[in-house]
């Protein structure tokens, strides 16, 4: 078994921006993407899971992973998604090296 | 004085009704940190079955009502909107310490309607025996889509003056759209025009009706339980937003009663009905409102305008404006 080296974007989010980041995800290069639930606490008060009835179902938080072929590429979507929504949204974002079985799923041509 | 005397009997009757037992049961088990959780699948279904009941009842009744009848209280309610928003905005410019653009924000939320006080009122209204046309909550739209497109339109304003003048417009339309297509308004129109297009009667009787009532008390504890919840973060922003969130839905009320009062003389609008546009004004929107003004008006916090809404607003709409408004009508009109 080959295994190949990419990296793993990660963005955790508000749900309400989730559209959006995922047009941005898809114009730089990603070809796919992974969206779960996702709750915890931050600078921006807890933010609970999906089992407490919430008032504002859109203001739960998503975690959304992107894998893709380059650092660049990697690079390139967390600035354009930090520049976008990061100042007004709340949201982290990191990037880690992963190894992936099939390279030919994250190549856009 | 007796309507003093009047109302504060009709406040303590008020506090037995189960509608807001239920709210206020909400408060003190999030006060006393319970586990109960209703969940949130649960809580969406139950708003889709009381719009869908309110949007049913109110198409059928359009469908053999008198169109001009209508007229007057549809533009009574855009009016109430915008006043609304119009009010808050400069009320929120005078005080110190506010954001502008949260202000607006605020506002815009107040001039905004919430269906679950919508549907308390129409109950305690049947519990009175208070006759309201069913077309009445239809008019939610008309003054909660026109608040939030005005509260987007001057945040927008402001924050582009405040930039120097760099370009960013407001999509008016796309304002419309998302409120539209929001989960409340979907529901509440699609029930219009089931109403109104199709023999509806025999499912509204059958189900719809029947569980209305146990449907909202449910939604009156999540309701409590977020009200407690959100004080939290109500508390970490100006004071202010808690007076005007105390203050607020009674002077809307007032303003749309005095319209509806108006309508009342000149167009025949019920008394019910008075009181209905009354709590419709007072409310503040919990639901559809903060999401698209998230959207629309970023940089404003939401914890000041869905602290003010949902911790002190819809108490206080639902505890207070209710009851004011039906001694008042009792008054005025000598129910």
């Amino acid at each position: 078994m080959t295994l190949h080296k990419a990296e793993k974007v990660v963005i955790i989010t508000e749900k309400l921006i989730l559209k959006g980041v995922c047009q941005i995800i898809e114009a730089y290069g990603g070809t796919g993407y992974t969206i779960v639930a996702a709750g915890g606490k931050g600078s921006r008060n807890v933010r609970s899971t999906s089992d407490r009835a919430a008032v504002v179902d859109d203001f739960a938080n998503v975690k959304i992973e992107v894998i893709v072929k380059s650092k660049t590429i990697a690079e390139t979507i967390m600035n354009q998604v930090a520049k976008k929504y990061f100042e007004n949204y709340s949201g982290i974002t990191y990037v880690e090296d992963v190894e992936i079985l099939r390279p030919k799923k994250f190549y856009n041509d | 004085m007796e309507f003093l005397f009047d109302f504060l009997m009709r406040l303590v009757a008020q506090f037995q009704s189960p509608t807001l037992g239920f709210l206020i049961g909400g408060m003190v088990l999030a006060a006393l940190g319970s586990n109960l959780k209703i969940p949130n699948a649960i809580y969406q279904f139950i708003v889709f079955m009381l719009l869908m009941k309110i949007g049913i009842q109110g198409g059928i009744e359009i469908r053999g009502a008198d169109l001009s009848a209508m007229l007057l209280p549809a533009v009574s309610a855009v009016i109430i909107g915008v006043v609304i928003v119009l009010i808050g905005s400069f009320v929120f410019s005078l005080l110190p310490g506010i954001k502008r653009e949260d202000g607006i924000a605020t506002a815009g939320l107040f001039g905004a309607v919430s269906a679950s006080t919508l549907a308390a009122a129409m109950v305690l209204l049947e519990e009175e025996a208070i006759y309201f046309e069913a077309w009445v909550p239809a008019l939610y739209p008309f003054m909660d889509i026109p608040a939030l497109i005005l509260a987007i339109v001057l945040a927008n304003i402001h924050l582009k003056k405040q930039n120097g003048g760099k370009d960013s417009k407001v999509d008016v339309w796309g304002i419309v759209k998302e409120s539209l297509r929001g989960s409340a308004l979907s529901a509440l129109i699609l029930g219009l025009a089931l109403g109104l297009l199709t023999k509806s009667e025999g499912v509204l009787e059958s189900f719809y009706e029947p569980l209305f009532r146990g449907f909202l008390s449910v939604l009156m504890l999540v309701m409590g339980m977020e009200a407690f919840a959100r004080i939290n973060e109500l508390r970490r922003v100006a004071h202010l937003y808690a007076v005007y969130a105390f203050i607020a839905p009674i002077i809307h009320g007032l303003i749309a009663f005095g319209l509806g009062y108006i309508a009342h003389v000149t167009v025949g609008f019920s008394p019910g009905g008075v009181i209905l546009l009354s709590v419709i004004a007072a409310s503040s929107s919990d639901i559809s409102g903060p999401p698209t003004l998230r959207g629309g008006i970023p940089s404003a916090n939401p914890s000041t305008y869905i602290g003010s809404s949902t911790s002190v607003g819809t108490p206080v709409a639902i505890a207070v404006c209710i009851p004011l408004f039906i001694s008042l009508a009792q008054v005025v009109f000598n129910l």
